[in-house]
């Protein structure tokens, strides 16, 4: 289970570990069922008290998205699913945040940004229609 | 509300005409990992031996466990182990040897923990003390610390000198041997200047410069608190004049702000003012430790003049 904390970015030690779990599970890096790391373990290998730890498996665990098993661990639970839609939407974010960022320093207009956005967007649908079209005409072949 | 298990108000402690410590104020409560960061020379280790009562203090008092440790010396003492920046052994003692030696003084010892982490650091029972290196000699202090379960860890400046392998190691050993196997009974108080090795595991600090007590806060509230603030403008600024600002560099059209507390006001500031960019950062406690000291030297050099 990899996890970094990062001391300079402000944000308090538990809640980066609830996000990157929860990450990881949006993602599918961690899957249903899937064990966390023990609360000494982590807190060994991240070098942080281990009432952080613990603070972050109770906040997931409020949050639906560990359960704990008696004696034998925290496991990821039913409901976390990958579609996790809060999840998903954040990281839109962060990364449309990070292109907006980028378009300003180049000093591109925000219309020219929407534009490029535009032509990105037809470019990947018609590079998906040629696969599907490429698909149909493969498996067409190999039904002879 | 529990009894704390250090409490510190308003201690002095002088040599000759110097005040090592002059005017600390702290609480520590039960389950907590403390830190007591300081220059060299600050006052801490004068401090932990007040605590212990190798030190007299000349103002001020001191209750460990909400006794005075120098009325309770055995009540006090029994519940807590103290790993000095000083290590010292008896010269023809082994590893062995020397916790036999300190488990005769003790009502409980866990022999098992001791085997444990002997194997774990690679430790030869029956070697010298003498003949092992500076970080093998600390790992023999802490297993000697940790032996007997103490509610309280008093270590002062304990990975001073060491090897970054022995530095984690040391680290993790307090978290996971230590901390975890009774984590809200188990009170860790550190003394160090090397605050980025310690940065994970303090959850309170109070930073103390020339005997006095600085600031006092819980680590994610100064996370929260500390900031570095970089703007860059059209032309050359002046520094506002804004509450929370600690210290301002101007490098041409750039400048960075070290702030507490003021970060929207300034962020106003410099949007009014048409900046071209505006960033803000967190700090890392080493780097808030170096703001709070710094700032507090230019004051000092300010009202000398």
């Amino acid at each position: 289970m990899f996890i970094e904390i990062h001391f300079q970015s402000g944000k308090p030690t538990y809640l980066q570990i609830v996000d990157q779990v929860k990450t990881a599970v949006a993602s599918g890096r961690l899957r249903e069922g899937d064990a966390l790391l023990g609360i000494r373990p982590l807190a060994e290998r991240l070098r942080i008290n281990r009432n952080t730890v613990a603070k972050a498996y109770t906040e997931l665990e409020r949050q639906g998205v560990v359960a704990t098993q008696a004696g034998k661990g925290c496991f990821i639970a039913e409901s976390a699913s990958p579609f996790n839609n809060e999840v998903r939407e954040r990281m839109l974010l962060e990364a449309i945040d990070a292109a907006i960022v980028e378009a300003h320093h180049l000093q591109v207009t925000d219309e020219a940004f929407l534009d490029a956005v535009q032509k990105r967007l037809q470019l990947y649908a018609k590079k998906k229609q040629e696969t599907n079209a490429t698909d149909d005409v493969e498996s067409r072949e190999a039904k002879r | 509300m529990s009894t704390p298990v250090i409490q510190i108000k308003q201690l002095v402690r002088t040599f000759n005409t110097t005040d090592a410590v002059n005017g600390l104020d702290l609480t520590v409560q039960p389950g907590r990992c403390y830190g007591l960061f300081g220059r060299n020379g600050a006052g801490k280790t004068t401090t932990i031996k007040c605590l212990l009562d190798l030190l007299k203090p000349t103002g001020g008092k001191v209750e460990l466990f909400g006794m005075n440790p120098a009325k309770h010396e055995v009540a006090t003492r029994s519940r807590l182990a103290y790993v000095p920046d000083q290590l010292g052994f008896y010269p023809w003692m082994s590893a062995l040897d020397h916790f036999q030696h300190l488990a005769s003084f003790r009502k409980l010892w866990n022999l098992q923990l001791q085997t444990d982490l002997l194997d774990q650091f690679h430790l030869d029972p029956n070697q010298n003390i003498n003949s092992m290196s500076k970080g093998q000699k600390m790992q023999v202090a802490l297993i000697g610390a940790l032996c007997p379960e103490p509610e309280l860890l008093i270590l002062d400046e304990p990975t001073s000198g060491l090897d970054p392998l022995i530095r984690r190691e040391f680290i993790r050993t307090v978290i996971g041997a230590y901390q975890d196997a009774d984590p809200e009974n188990r009170t860790v108080f550190v003394s160090t200047h090397l605050i980025t090795e310690f940065e994970g595991l303090i959850d309170e600090f109070t930073i103390m410069d020339q005997g006095r007590g600085l600031v006092t806060m819980q680590t994610d509230e100064a996370r929260a608190q500390y900031k570095r603030v970089v703007a860059v403008f059209r032309e050359t600024q002046e520094a506002p004049d804004l509450p929370g600002i600690m210290d301002c560099q101007i490098e041409g059209r750039e400048m960075e702000l070290w702030v507490e507390g003021g970060e929207t006001h300034i962020r106003n500031w410099a949007e009014q003012l048409g900046c071209e960019s505006l960033e803000t950062h967190a700090m890392t406690l080493e780097e808030i430790f170096l703001t709070i000291v710094k700032q507090k030297e230019k004051q000092h050099a300010a009202t000398a003049h």
